[in-house]
């Protein structure tokens, strides 16, 4: 280096080369006005590339090398006492299994260190006592999300769930929370990720068709483990299908959401009661395992109005360690469910796993319903679960030992309660508006993994297109079975 | 690391980590030094943004978003909140974020494949919307990550691995994305700059800086349109690249601001842009949670205890346990409003109801029914395909419902409008007048409750207080129709008679 230069605290900075860090890519080169870098000839041993030569001789300071630098810490400013110091340290540094010095000195850097976010917990608050509402369950619903501290709602309109959003987009202004319409499906589910990773709850109201669309988003929400509920209003399908009530995507949130090793708590509900109930749940659950959770329900039970008696309490949440919120305290968080290298993902896949297992393990919900002394067990959700509620009253009246399993979780199937009712069964009666048996399909995947091989034999009364099996579908049925035989 | 006294330091300060821990776990010199290919223009911008982030003191409230591209790994740079986007997505989950904490600072820091492609959708109307983020777009003619595929921006004639023979006009034309959102009304500010040599490279850095401040201010949606380099998979050299982009990119997409609300001299709301414009301010109040005002807002204040009339007793002269009803008419007939109401005085006595309205398109105009259950503990089964009371407004609601009434059940029809009704020996049957007896109070809007008092009549459901305190809790909001309601009421009651 330039041994006549003055220390001279007042002159002008000169570009210094930390060249483990170049890549050589010439574009100080060009930025030079004075023609001072030149194309290096030595290979760096540490990247194996060739670092450009810079001369200070003609050098003005004008720092137009650096500012071309597409690398963060290959070329900074210095005075000529950093460059001595750095090259001290740099020589320090020669021979055999030798480090390079950290640059960031020299790059003037905020040396806030990063913060740790403390953790932080949920206020409670009183509400006042009062009588039961009638509520539309899509409204008991919204009313649930919003008691549960949401006021971040985004959704694209869709029938028949639309009735959620449009409560949601009256109420939120009045609650200086956010009713935003997304251009679709795809951007709702986004944005969501978005205020989810920000830790604070948001939901959405959507249908069969507009679910599907957002299962990619799902997908990114349970890799990032962001937090975020979906009440989905399920529909007739294929397809456009109809507007009309069915749970044909039974498969689709209990297996399907979207590409990757996803799971995530779907609930059930069979009243409008349980619509504000079960999306309370959504939020703490989601909350607490830090994934998406998902409410279905059918078409009937979206619009179907019924009496609801509010909570007590409603929650103010904080905002949780892990968020990405925009402030010092959480400025080290990250949002993120790329893993490059192959064995990280394969751990990240475990903690998944794990957290499944938990999930599992914990959460497993259903309601028995005379199911002490039954012979029959009827398993259904949603509506389909009040219908065979009704038909249970038939059958037990024409002396049947009938009684419901209506599982409330979905996923994961509360196949522990299951098994204490199978000692009993003689038959088993699945009821379900699909074509397909998915909730069938759901019983049998979990009587297999947990290794139940034998086991009464599995009727089903199915209706779909719309058309929901009716109590007096299910009480035919099930007289229609040589009950006495087995 | 030693705490340097930096005060001397000639360098501009950077929102950089001082160690790229999360690049390779910050092993050797991937802890310093980001992956880009050498001269990648992305690494320009990026020092740019970490520059401005720093220069404006924001780093603490500023949240990155990176989505899928070449610019997925912008978090192991950048020390401020980062969030990794799906691919197209990055611009809406910037929304989510600004939505969360609008006093926080967005950049959604986007590739042409990301931004002009998958995601146009999201740009186009996350610009319209105006909310104040700061989008970067790093257009460089091609994909980089997934290999030197054709951009929405690669040029006319240009080889990429996906228009091996150039880009030819059944491909399209490249998108000139800063003009699109230039046109939009949402957008504040919206520039295009490249980094080719030391004077575009210093109009960038400004660029990038007045975005940023745009946001800070609360000003609205800023978009600064990078011209980048590729040298990768232009297979030239950085220096070429940087010819490259000025002597074939800039023909086809200029520099320079496309719309400024905000410049020096312009007056406000005149845009060097097209069309209207508007700055769209965001609110900052936070949310409330206080829980009497959350409580009236999501019940409209229903915290009243109605008084029993009934005294608990169900009226099991109809069923022991669950009665079925159902009201049918079309779209303006108030079948809904009546059965709300019969199911909020079953709830107010203290049993159970449920209420389902018609269901599909038929509710768009056509007919218009409703299935009710009151029962003495639970509603087990809400339909009604066999209802014990049937209120028709219309003669088709009589004819199809009629057949389906149980036995000993009643029937109510409107006889103002069904003149010759067929005999169901099954039920009893009034015809009742209701739109007749409505339009002689002077509101043929109450007829649905001319009906009501019928039913109370016919069936005696509940005392005809249970029904008025419903009606007029129904109405608290427009306490003038009250009196006109209940004299609907009582005339649908006498009709029995
Ligand atoms: S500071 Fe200016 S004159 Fe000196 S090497 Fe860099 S570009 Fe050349
Ligand atoms: S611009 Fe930076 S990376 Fe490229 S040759 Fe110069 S110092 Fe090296
Ligand atoms: S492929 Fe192109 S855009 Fe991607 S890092 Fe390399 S040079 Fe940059």
């Amino acid at each position: 280096m330039t041994a006549n230069q003055q220390k001279n605290p007042k002159e002008k900075a000169k570009p210094f080369l930390f060249s483990e860090f170049c890549k050589g890519c010439g574009r100080c080169i060009e930025a030079c006005p004075k023609n001072c870098i030149v194309i290096g000839q030595d290979i760096n041993t540490f990247t194996g590339l060739i670092p450009i030569k810079i001369s200070l001789e003609n050098c003005i300071g004008c720092s137009l090398c650096v500012n071309a630098c597409p690398e963060p810490y290959a070329l900074a400013m210095s005075t000529e006492e950093m460059r001595e110091r750095e090259e001290r340290e740099q020589s320090k540094n020669k021979g055999a299994g030798a480090t390079f010095s950290d640059p960031s000195e020299m790059f003037g850097l905020d040396k806030s260190p990063l913060p740790k976010a403390k953790k932080a917990i949920d206020e409670e608050m009183n509400l006042p006592i009062s009588g039961p509402q009638i509520l539309k369950g899509n409204y008991a619903s919204a009313i649930g999300a919003i008691l549960s501290g949401c006021r971040h709602f985004y959704g694209y309109p869709i029938t028949p769930s639309t009735e959620g959003a449009e409560l949601m987009a009256k109420l939120m202004p009045q609650l200086d929370g956010i009713f935003f319409q997304a251009v679709s499906e795809v951007a709702t589910v986004n944005i969501m990720y978005g205020t989810g990773g920000a830790g604070l709850p948001s939901m959405t109201f959507t249908s069969s068709p507009g679910f599907s669309l957002m299962v990619e988003g799902i997908s990114y929400m349970i890799g990032s483990e962001i937090p975020g509920v979906f009440i989905n209003i399920m529909r007739g399908g294929p397809g456009l299908g109809n507007i009309a009530p069915e749970q044909s995507d039974i498969k689709l949130v209990c297996n399907g959401l979207g590409h990757g090793n996803t799971h995530a708590v779907v609930l059930a509900p069979s009243t409008p009661q349980e619509m504000l109930d079960l999306t309370m749940k959504a939020f703490e659950l989601s909350f607490k395992y830090r994934n998406p959770v998902i409410v279905v329900a059918d078409g009937y039970l979206g619009q179907m109005t019924g009496k609801v008696i509010l909570p007590k309490k409603l929650k103010k949440p904080a905002i949780p360690e892990w968020a990405v919120y925009g402030d010092k305290e959480h400025r080290a968080n990250l949002m993120c469910s790329i893993y490059l290298t192959e064995k990280d993902l394969e751990d990240h896949n475990h903690y998944l796993d794990r957290k499944y297992d938990e999930i599992k393990k914990n959460e497993q919900m259903a309601d028995l319903y005379k199911c002490d002394d039954a012979e029959v067990i009827i398993v259904a959700c949603n509506t389909p679960a009040q219908m065979a509620k009704g038909s249970v009253a038939d059958l037990r009246s024409k002396g049947v030992k009938a009684g419901l399993f209506r599982p409330m979780t979905l996923w994961p199937f509360p196949i522990d309660k299951f098994k204490t009712v199978l000692p009993r069964a003689r038959h088993i009666v699945v009821v379900e508006a699909n074509s397909s048996g998915q909730l069938e399909d759901e019983l049998r995947l979990n009587l297999n993994r947990s290794q139940v091989t034998v086991h009464p034999p599995i009727h089903n009364v199915r209706r779909c297109g719309g058309i929901l099996p009716s109590q007096q579908e299910i009480t035919e049925k099930i007289l229609s079975l040589k009950l006495k035989e087995v | 690391m030693s705490n340097v006294n930096n005060s001397n330091n000639p360098n501009p300060t950077r929102a950089f980590y001082n160690k790229f821990f999360r690049h390779a776990q910050g092993a050797g010199v991937k802890g310093y030094s980001n992956h880009y290919c050498p001269g990648c223009g992305h690494g320009v911008a990026q020092k740019y943004l970490a520059e401005s982030i720093s220069e404006l003191g924001i780093q603490d409230k500023t949240i990155t978003v990176s989505p899928v591209g070449c610019s997925v790994f912008m978090y192991y740079y950048m020390d401020t909140g980062n969030t990794q986007a799906a691919h197209g997505r990055a611009s809406v989950t910037a929304l989510g974020h600004k939505f969360a904490n609008p006093g926080s600072v967005v950049i959604s820091y986007q590739g042409d494949g990301d931004l002009a492609s998958i995601g146009l959708a999201e740009i186009v109307s996350t610009a319209q919307l105006g909310i104040p983020i700061t989008v970067i777009f790093i257009n460089n003619a091609i994909y980089g990550m997934t290999g030197g595929q054709m951009a929405p921006t690669t040029l006319m004639g240009q080889r990429t691995s996906t228009s091996p023979n150039g880009r030819q006009p059944i491909m399209g034309a490249p998108f000139k994305i800063a003009e699109l959102i230039s046109n939009l009304d949402g957008p504040v500010y919206v520039e295009r700059v490249a980094l080719f040599n030391a004077k575009e490279r210093t109009k960038a850095k400004k660029a990038i800086k007045k975005g940023l401040k745009l946001q800070m201010e609360n000003k609205g949606f800023s978009f600064i349109e990078v011209l980048a380099e590729c040298p990768t998979h232009l297979k030239i050299s950085a220096l070429e690249s940087e010819k490259w982009v000025q002597e074939k990119m800039l023909p086809m997409f200029p520099l320079g601001v496309k719309k400024d609300l905000f410049a020096e001299g312009a007056e406000a709301g005149a845009g060097a842009g097209t069309g209207a414009t508007h700055t769209n301010n965001f609110n900052l109040t936070a949310p409330t949670f206080d829980a009497k005002k959350v409580f009236d807002i999501v019940t409209g204040g229903n915290d009243e205890t109605v008084p029993r009339y009934a005294k608990g007793v169900f009226p099991k002269h109809l069923d022991p346990k669950d009665v079925s009803m159902k009201l049918a008419g079309s779209g303006g007939d108030g079948a809904q409003t009546a059965a709300m109401l019969i199911a909020q005085s079953a709830i107010n006595e203290g049993h159970d109801a449920t209420h389902i309205p018609s269901y599909g398109p038929e509710s768009r105009g056509g007919t218009s029914y409703a299935d009710i259950h009151v029962a003495a503990e639970e509603v087990l089964s809400p339909a009604s395909p066999t209802p014990q009371i049937l209120i028709a407004f219309n003669g088709p609601s009589l004819m199809k419902f009629g057949p389906t009434v149980a036995n000993g059940g009643i029937i109510i029809y409107d006889s103002s409008v069904v003149t010759n009704a067929p005999s169901f020996k099954q039920a009893k049957v009034y015809g009742v007048p209701f739109a007749e007896i409505a339009v002689k109070l002077g509101n043929a809007m109450v007829k649905n409750i001319v009906a009501l008092g019928a039913l109370q009549a016919a069936s005696k459901l509940y005392p005809e207080e249970t029904f008025l305190t419903a009606v007029k809790t129904a109405l608290k909001s427009k306490p003038k129709f009250i009196e006109v309601n209940e004299k609907a009421f009582r005339e649908g009651m006498k009709a029995i008679h």
